[in-house]
């Protein structure tokens, strides 16, 4: 019957699939397995760690904010804020490795570097663990957390740390995840698959186009190269070989000096500076705030990037505006808000205040230390005024304390989705209080917002550094 | 102490575990063996006995019809004409005399005895008709004269 | 041959199986000081129900004796692997092959008792869409996929039972065609028929579960191989397939990020490539032979104790250990075929059929997903993983096998009387 030499057709199908799936695992055990367990990720190659009680870490004021905890025969990774430093101290999962601090400071935290406890007989005989080492960060637990609540609804990211030392006093990245072992395993697939991408530290792994924040970069160009006196009649529109670009909201601002123009963030302005300062002066530049180089960090940090070998005018034109192909994280625009703050010195941004055993010996200390001198004490103090000038009378309004001058540059990015004519623009805004003596600098970030940086990340970086100021 | 008994034991537990699949392909194999060959008694019109119990009970190899042309000896031991590996027969268990174009069945002494259409046989000759059912061991066959070979036939075929 | 025929001195699978229980158990008994008796308790329940079903298939002569067999060993293989990775799991499972036990012989009578089985194939759409109606309206999301109902402390997946009401829906149709035929035209029957199938199968990608209706549409196509006669029916529902498929692909965000681990799964190690590279970490670790029960790493794989517990096998009890479990489910699927072979109806050829392919393409796809030879979608190996609602619908579903395999030998029997 037909059926029936149909069924054989089938037998036959699913036993060679089945044939397939046996030839597969043995072509895997002869020839693949060899150059695939060879891998960090592989935990089996590490022997156990359990004989050692995972580390605590703490914030700067010694807020505990991880802990280990035993159970049996197993250890339980213990995070009482839950979602709260995710993107920082990462997770130490049984099943699921490590991230973050705890992948990159594991040596520590599991191992046990302290003479005084391996001496300790009597301490072995009652039964106690041995424990790793203790970490303190600069995070500022009480900033962290006012931080988080203002980022709550937003997807982005927001830095906040101390200009003259590096320290980070805070970084939210958003959407954020509960690192805690069993919500892990529970919710691992969702996370993973999830197009909001829960699982990429955006603060230091999150490349967005600067956008007009990056005008800051080029009005300290313009300033080093002599060139910050350049006037301009705006019309609202420039046209630089064949391509226009506007001001937003297509305003027109007519006569404008370089400090007018920030105030306001003209495009046309900063189209026509880029092309005025060329493709040597706006590379060097970009080196100089340390885009196209590695960020020496406690965590991994995505490169900035810069991506040019040469540039056309329009190239230019749009760099100048931060558009084009220039990338950068949340933590190089704090870090060049920074530099600014800080007489135009870039200080190496820094996580880890200390790690010390359970009896005291430190092991590890952050200090602070001058990552680049990127522009001269005067470029910086005359970028601050124009920066000042944001916050008094231009588009960063929202950002002002106060009894306090505050600096500051909005941005709003045009990005992939915004090309196609969607409200999806990132929504930036950078800056440092007080602009005399600056003790904060910030970098906040709304990715795909569609609102300007002005109406949404200005007030989230008012309220995070009169925080910290204590006002 | 179990770290050695258990690296041990993993090559026992394979090996039982392939045998426990061998043997199944084997039942299954012995299985279509028969199926292929259950259709020879159709061309020949020859008295022949057809096994009835569902053969898939059977950790031994049983044909599905064994054809009759001569006296016949059914038991456990190779030396029988028809010789089945079941442990309920004796190594000689009956005997099929064949008188004129009909046969006769009698137990030889077995342990189990021997059952015609549920009596149990003694060591006289019985005359078999078509369609009687003879019990020994586990098994149960059914006598087909072979002169109405058709009809079985066309029951067979029913059969894939 | 000559192997096949001299190899009638072994003992009966059966004794295997006993023996494969008793070693395993008194390992795992001597695993962990202080003593437990646990693990012997489960051992023995476990030989006493298997003995016990199978005496009863046996000496009551309720069909096929070998598929109860097989999958025996399957689950012994598993429960002894859920046991050694967490002994309430292992315990749990136990409990769970007694309710999976009453599932196989409540699937077998009451498949028996009622006739009507063939003739509801519009009560089978409407119990498929109840049920979806059911799960958006009350069901929780558990580990990604929102197919569950949370039910006075159980939580069921409600997938494994539109499974079966797709099998069943499928062989109702092939029962049901010719009647429908003579009312409308063939064309339409036959368009209607393929719409409510993926119809079917989309509400469960709806709920974010991806590997049961993969596994369905394989079993559809093959079924409709099998039946229709028109080649260009086979094309379109393929072209359906791939159409979907590239769909899927481009723009679902989920499958693509399993597409991309799926093709080089170390780019994104930590995150997307995880899983899958736990499992071949797993794998490799084991070799041919395995490390030895309790000696591996296994609680290392992530979802250990349901997707990913092949990789779990291989690692203890090597790739050796790995083909045994696929030569199992081979035979297993083997004697399903058989089963459908023999059977005259059309309606029991097709469920027979079915029953056979859904195990089949389940544990190919499973298997295939965690040693990267396909794309990983989560679903259980059946009779293996762990989880109470797979593995009572799968031994329900089993139960019906038996019960069409036992109604051919009847009619075998009684036609041999016929012989007459």
């Amino acid at each position: 019957m037909k059926t029936d030499r149909k069924i054989i057709h089938v037998v036959i199908s699913v036993c060679f699939l089945f044939f397939l799936l046996i030839a597969y695992l043995t072509y895997f055990e002869l020839f693949v397995k060899d150059s695939v367990i060879e891998n960090s990720y592989n935990q089996r190659l590490n022997g156990s760690e359990n004989s050692v009680l995972r580390g605590s870490i703490f914030d700067r004021n010694g807020k505990l904010l991880a802990k280990s905890q035993i159970n049996g025969n197993t250890q339980e990774r213990i995070y009482p804020f839950g979602s709260l430093y995710s993107h920082i101290i990462g997770y130490d999962s049984r099943v699921y490795g490590k991230s973050l601090l705890e992948a990159s400071y594991n040596s520590y935290l599991s191992n046990q570097y302290d003479i005084h406890s391996i001496l300790d007989i009597s301490g072995k005989i009652a039964g106690y663990k041995p424990s790793g080492a203790n970490m303190s960060l600069t995070i500022d637990h009480q900033l962290q957390t006012r931080a988080e609540k203002l980022m709550r609804n937003i997807k982005g990211a927001a830095v906040v740390m101390d200009p003259k030392t590096g320290e980070i006093l805070a970084m939210v990245s958003k959407p954020d995840f509960d690192p805690n072992g069993q919500e892990l395993e529970n919710n691992w697939t969702t996370l993973v698959e999830s197009s909001d991408a829960p699982f990429v530290p955006r603060a230091t792994q999150g490349l967005y186009p600067p956008g007009s924040t990056f005008k800051v970069v080029i009005s300290a160009a313009a300033v080093e190269d002599g060139m910050s006196d350049m006037s301009f009649e705006d019309s609202g529109v420039i046209t630089i070989d064949g391509k226009q670009f506007r001001n937003s909201g297509g305003n027109a601002y007519g006569k404008l000096n370089i400090q007018s123009a920030m105030a306001v963030s003209c495009n046309t302005f900063f189209a026509k500076l880029g092309t005025e300062l060329g493709f040597e002066n706006l590379k060097d530049a970009a080196a100089s705030f340390g885009l196209e180089k590695e960020v020496p960090f406690d965590l991994p940090v995505s490169q900035s990037i810069f991506p040019y070998d040469e540039m056309s005018k329009t190239d230019m034109a749009s760099v100048g505006i931060g558009q084009g192909k220039v990338l950068v994280t949340p933590l190089q625009m704090a870090m060049i808000a920074s530099c600014i703050a800080n007489d135009g010195v870039m200080m190496k941004p820094w996580l880890v205040k200390r790690v010390a055993t359970v009896s005291g010996i430190q092991l590890h200390a952050g200090g602070p230390s001058v990552l680049y001198r990127s522009v001269s004490p005067e470029t910086a103090a005359s970028v601050k005024d124009m920066m000042v000038g944001v916050v008094e009378k231009g588009t960063g309004r929202n950002a002002s304390i106060q009894g306090i001058h505050v600096a500051g540059k909005t941005g709003t990015a045009q990005n992939e989705l915004t090309d196609r004519g969607k409200g999806k623009e990132h929504a930036w805004f950078i800056g440092f209080a007080p602009a005399e003596d600056p003790k904060v600098a910030v970098a906040v970030i709304a990715e795909y917002s569609g609102a300007s940086g002005g109406s949404l990340c200005a007030p989230i970086a008012k309220e995070l550094m009169s925080a910290w100021l204590g006002l | 102490m179990f770290e050695i008994i258990s690296s041990l034991l993993k090559y026992v537990f394979i090996t039982i575990i392939y045998i426990f699949i061998f043997g199944i392909m084997r039942l299954i194999y012995l299985d279509i063996r028969s199926m292929s060959a259950k259709n020879f008694p159709k061309a020949v019109s020859l008295p022949y006995l057809k096994l009835v119990s569902l053969k898939d009970h059977f950790n031994f190899k049983v044909e599905e019809s064994y054809l009759l042309t001569e006296d016949t000896t059914i038991g456990r031991s190779r030396g029988n004409s028809i010789h089945i590996e079941d442990p309920f027969l004796s190594g000689r268990h009956a005997i099929l005399t064949k008188k004129g174009g009909s046969f006769y069945i009698q137990d030889v002494g077995s342990t189990n005895g021997t059952e015609l259409n549920g009596t149990r046989l003694g060591t006289e000759p019985v005359l078999l008709k078509d369609g009687d059912r003879i019990h020994a061991g586990q098994l149960d066959f059914l006598y087909v004269s072979g002169e109405r070979q058709g009809e079985g036939n066309a029951a067979d075929e029913k059969r894939p | 041959m000559q192997l096949m025929r001299s190899a009638h001195k072994l003992p009966h699978p059966v004794y295997m199986l006993v023996l494969v229980d008793i070693f395993a158990f008194s390992l795992l008994f001597f695993r962990e000081t202080p003593y437990d008796i646990s693990p012997l308790i489960v051992g023995l329940s476990l030989i006493a129900s298997i003995l016990m079903v199978y005496f009863l298939i046996r000496g009551f002569k309720l069909g096929d004796e070998y598929i109860f067999l097989i999958v025996s060993m399957l689950f012994s293989i598993g429960a002894v692997m859920l046991y050694r990775l967490d002994s309430e799991l292992g315990i749990k499972q136990a409990k769970w092959l007694g309710i999976g036990l009453v599932a196989f012989f409540a699937g077998y009578f009451i498949f028996g008792w009622f006739k009507v089985w063939d003739r509801l194939l519009f009560f089978y759409m409407a119990a498929s869409m109840g049920l979806f109606a059911v799960t958006m309206g009350f069901g929780r999301e558990i580990k990604g996929s929102n197919n569950w109902i949370v039910f006075q402390g159980f939580s069921i997946q409600t997938s494994e039972i539109a499974k079966i009401l797709f099998l069943f829906f499928l062989a109702s149709y092939y029962s049901q065609r010719e009647k429908l035929f003579a009312r409308f035209s063939k064309v339409r029957v036959t368009a209607a028929f393929m719409l409510v199938a993926y119809l079917l199968m989309g509400l469960l990608v709806l709920q974010k579960e991806w590997g049961t209706p993969l596994v369905l549409f394989l079993v559809y196509f093959a079924v409709i191989y099998i039946f229709e006669k028109d080649v260009r029916i086979l094309l379109v529902n393929a072209l359906a397939a791939v159409t979907a498929g590239t769909a899927g692909v481009l723009f679902v965000h989920h499958i693509r990020v399993r597409v991309d681990a799926w093709i080089n799964p170390w780019a994104d190690i930590a995150q997307k490539g995880y899983q899958i590279a736990q499992s071949l970490f797993a794998i490799g670790a084991g070799g041919f032979f395995g490390t030895g029960i309790g000696l591996g790493r296994p609680e290392l794989i992530p979802e250990v104790r349901t997707d990913f517990i092949f990789s779990a096998i291989c690692e203890e009890m090597g790739i050796f250990g790995g083909v045994a479990v696929i030569l199992l489910f081979l035979l297993l699927v083997y004697r399903g075929f058989k089963i459908a072979l023999r059977c005259g109806e059309v309606f029991e050829k097709t469920l027979a059929l079915g029953i056979t392919l859904m195990f089949a393409f389940q544990t190919f796809v499973i298997i295939g997903g965690v040693i990267k030879l396909l794309l990983l979608t989560g679903i259980t190996l059946p009779f293996i993983s762990y989880g109470g609602s797979s593995l009572v619908t799968n031994f329900a579903a089993l139960g019906v096998l038996q019960r069409i395999s036992a109604k051919q030998a009847t009619a075998e029997r009684s036609t041999a009387y016929e012989d007459r």
